[in-house]
């Protein structure tokens, strides 16, 4: 199992930041939410998928529906397809979350628009461990947004996606995109558009752990200009 | 779960689509996806042997191997299609450089359960083993393999005979101390291709083949005084008795080897060749020569004539080129008929003059494949006097007679639109045809171009080749500056369009009992061949097949020398999809035509038949420039 002393004793994950980016251990996270509001809403679903530098592995995934504390909001019932009669018999997340972080183990992790993702998955974190997750997280449209301004007339990074633009640039990328709206589905997606990015990244110097956290972090990272003007919107 | 459309995407390609679902469940357990974008290698020549096979889910690549300084390119592989499959019979560096030529994602699947797979799986033992020979056996690389052929099957025997029960068992053995020229002595004394040495306690310590003696002794000038020993290869390959034929076969191919030496025992038994695995399968092209020359009766032939067609499978199933096949089939073709001349002879008696027995058409060509319509005709010297002219006319009516049955009887049928010799216009003397030809040029209906389209492919087969040689020479001339006659054999060489569509889709028929297939004679194969054959009576060459006449352009003609790797890479993959598609038809007990349906190629089958119609209709577009005015 999982040892949450660790995570209570370290705040960060120390991370090799010389590890070149196509030998990293990552796993790629999506969550399905009830709604945004990081104090009424909460998690439905969880989904992770592991990568290998730029190998997916198809055969280590995380799939979890979980029963949400919050109320159904008719409008995340369309989006997901995912209605109370459904989430009744499920278990609730503190059973779900040591799961979760056990499968995630020392892994960067990676998400797109993983802020509002990591703001639900901490809160509760910190409610059941203390503590949120210690792994260094790195966001795939931070990333995007920082190929497109580095390089803008290349195919697929010259537009600015209307939202998160998840679908969007899949598709861009020729992604399969199908299915339901739920998380494993969208970590997958989300792990193949990361899969396309790394040779871009190490094209353009992006060659290490450290580098990537400096483009990808959804704090640190990411364009300082075009950060101000960033929405989530769903 | 994220392996469930893996388990569905494999489980409609070969060789997974053999295997049970639990099994597919434990292969894909560990599978991976990678993204390779164009241009990145994916793997190296040399470089270390990757741990899985790859399967391309999406995109393109470019197999090519280097040989010494030149690197050579094997194939594309497309969606579907495996990328180091061939390591898993062993090795422990890669094979050939794998490029993505488009950004391409694969299946990761580990190389061992797959290796494990061979030994309990039938069907994908089949397959590799298969595929592999294919690819291995045609030392060029360059050939497309059939991939229907290779899951039909067939040639189980190979899987099931010991090589002990194959094995000659007298083997010959020399000591190892004996000169080249006492162990050639020795094998031509047994009339063997190889002899085995051995060392002073007994033990086999080398062997040498014919062609060592070719290659390492006579093209070298080396000493044949020489101890024998300095020419023979060491360590040679072994089998056990109880190894089954393919893996001999596989042993072979690997090792570069047409001789295996059979041990039982650690002790020699017996030695297999590469012809012995030939017959097992019932048919050697040499056995069917063997038989036809030693036959006195057109009845003894017809046997012999049946089994022609089975050396098409085999030769298919060996994984040979289309060119080698028909060069062999019409090798065997033109014996079949110059012992039906023969017999013939021997029965009108010496014939009153010289004559030249001219074949055309395919077999002109020398594209044959499956038994095709007699298209013949006679050429005699021209008699001294009308009392010789009306013997020699009698005597080769009734011998032209004579030989069309003799060749109806051995399966060739009789040409529909009478080009025989029976016909007394296409049996003439030579200053006749002379006159022929110089009518069909000078005035070119449509029905002169038609017949000097047809007699322009003619080939001596037998008699006084001469006869021909004269008539060649002097149709040659007339033609060779004749910009008039050329512009209609211009026309002619377009006329047959490539079928891409609009949508780069293949333009199929529209209607009737081939609807929605593609005639790959009158859409490719008759577009090459035309064009071909204009440009070699631009520069007045004599050969008649393609493939010849591409060889002796290359030099003079300007459009060849820029495509002649194209375009012969163009003709084989017709000629081969066409010896195929027939071969099948032949085998489900159809009649043999040349439609085929496209959605039966593989992606890669499909790309390169694009890519050959692109070609015909550039090669096309550049007749209509040269010829502008006389293109109507």
């Amino acid at each position: 199992m999982y040892n949450f002393f660790k995570i209570r004793k370290q705040e960060t994950l120390s991370v090799d930041l010389e590890k070149s980016i196509s030998e990293a251990n990552y796993t790629v996270i999506d969550t399905e939410l009830t709604g945004l509001n990081e104090r009424k809403d909460s998690i439905i679903s969880m989904g992770a998928v592991k990568m290998i530098g730029s190998k997916i592995d198809l055969s280590k995934n995380f799939n979890k529906l979980i029963k949400p504390e919050a109320k159904f909001k008719s409008e995340s019932v369309v989006i997901h397809g995912i209605t109370p009669s459904d989430v009744s018999e499920l278990p609730a997340i503190d059973s779900i979350l040591s799961e979760f972080a056990e499968f995630c183990g020392d892994d960067i992790l990676i998400g797109h628009c993983v802020s509002i993702d990591m703001a639900f998955i901490n809160r509760e974190m910190k409610r059941v461990f203390g503590n949120p997750m210690p792994n260094p997280v790195i966001d795939t449209f931070f990333i995007y947004e920082w190929i497109r301004t580095q390089t803008p007339s290349k195919p697929c990074f010259s537009y600015v996606p209307k939202d998160s633009g998840l679908y969007e640039i899949a598709k861009c990328f020729e992604i399969p995109v199908r299915g339901a709206h739920d998380a494993l589905t969208d970590a997958f997606i989300t792990a193949q558009i990361f899969q396309r990015f790394i040779p871009a990244l190490i094209n353009l110097g992006i060659k290490n752990l450290g580098a990537l956290l400096k483009v990808g972090h959804p704090e640190k990272g990411g364009d300082k200009n075009s950060k101000s003007g960033l929405i989530y919107n769903f | 779960m994220l392996t469930e459309e893996v388990i569905e995407f494999l489980s409609k390609i070969p060789p997974f689509q053999f295997l049970d679902n639990s099994t597919l469940k434990q292969l894909v357990s560990g599978v991976t996806m990678e993204f390779f974008p164009k241009g990145t290698a994916i793997q190296y020549q040399g470089g270390p042997a990757p741990e899985y096979i790859y399967v391309i889910k999406k995109g393109e690549v470019k197999v090519s191997i280097k040989n010494e300084s030149e690197e050579v390119f094997v194939d594309y592989r497309g969606e579907g299609d495996l990328i180091g499959y061939m390591l898993i019979f062993g090795g422990n560096k890669a094979r050939a450089t794998v490029v993505a030529v488009n950004d391409t994602i694969c299946y990761l699947i580990k190389r061992e359960p797959i290796q494990n797979l061979l030994y309990t799986n039938p069907a994908v033992r089949e397959f590799f083993h298969t595929s592999f020979l294919s690819k291995y056996l045609d030392k060029t690389f360059k050939e497309i393999q059939n991939r229907n052929l290779v899951y039909s099957g067939g040639d189980k025997i190979l899987f099931t005979m010991p090589v002990g029960e194959l094995a000659s068992k007298d083997v010959i053995k020399a000591s190892e101390n004996i000169s080249i020229q006492e162990a050639a002595e020795i094998m031509s004394n047994y009339s063997i291709s190889s002899l085995i040495l051995i060392d002073a306690d007994g033990n086999p310590s080398g062997i040498i083949t014919d062609r060592d003696l070719r290659d390492k002794v006579v093209s070298k000038g080396r000493d044949c005084k020489e101890p024998v020993k300095n020419i023979m290869s060491v360590p040679h390959v072994r089998a056990d008795v109880k190894e089954y034929c393919f893996e001999a076969i596989l042993k072979m191919v690997k090792h570069n080897v047409h001789h295996l030496l059979i041990m039982k025992d650690e002790k020699l038994k017996g030695i297999l060749t590469n012809h012995d695995l030939m017959l097992i399968q019932g048919t050697s092209p040499l056995s069917i020569v063997k038989d036809i020359e030693g036959q006195t009766t057109i009845d003894a032939l017809v046997p012999v004539s049946k089994r022609i067609n089975n050396i098409i499978g085999l030769l298919l199933n060996e994984g040979a080129k289309a060119s080698s096949i028909t060069r062999i089939i019409t090798e065997i073709n033109d014996r079949l008929v110059r012992k039906i001349l023969e017999i013939a002879e021997e029965r009108f008696g010496e014939p009153p003059v010289p004559y030249c027995w001219i074949v055309f058409g395919s077999e002109g060509r020398k594209e044959q494949t499956f038994k095709t319509d007699q298209d013949n005709a006679l050429i005699y010297a021209d008699p001294a006097s009308s009392e010789e002219e009306s013997l020699a006319q009698e005597y080769f009516r009734s011998f032209s007679l004579f030989v069309r049955e003799g060749l109806l009887k051995c399966g060739f049928p009789p040409c529909p639109a009478d080009f025989m010799a029976t016909n007394p216009m296409w049996r003439q003397p030579l200053h006749v045809w002379k006159k022929y030809f110089s009518n069909w040029i000078s005035t070119p209906t449509s029905e002169a171009i038609l017949n000097s389209v047809t007699f322009f492919d003619f080939r001596a087969v037998y008699g006084e080749t001469k006869l021909l040689d004269w008539l060649k020479d002097y149709v040659m001339n007339m033609v060779k500056d004749n910009k008039v006659f050329l512009g209609y054999i211009a026309n002619m060489a377009i006329k047959n369009m490539p079928p891409i569509g609009f949508l780069k889709t293949f333009v199929v028929e529209k209607s009737g009992e081939h609807k929605d297939k593609l005639n790959l004679k009158v859409k490719g194969l008759a577009p090459l061949v035309d064009i071909v054959r204009l440009f070699s009576l631009e520069k007045g060459i004599y050969e008649t097949s393609t493939i010849e006449r591409i060889m002796s352009l290359k030099d003079k003609h300007t459009i060849i020398k820029e495509y002649a790797d194209e375009l012969l890479h163009a003709f084989e993959f017709i000629l081969l999809l066409r010896i195929q598609n027939q071969f099948e038809q032949l085998k489900k007990g159809e009649d043999i035509n040349n439609f085929i349906n496209p959605n039966t190629l593989s992606n890669l089958e499909k790309r390169i038949a694009k890519e050959t119609f692109h070609l015909i209709s550039r090669i096309q577009d550049l007749i209509i420039e040269r010829y502008k005015a006389m293109i109507w």
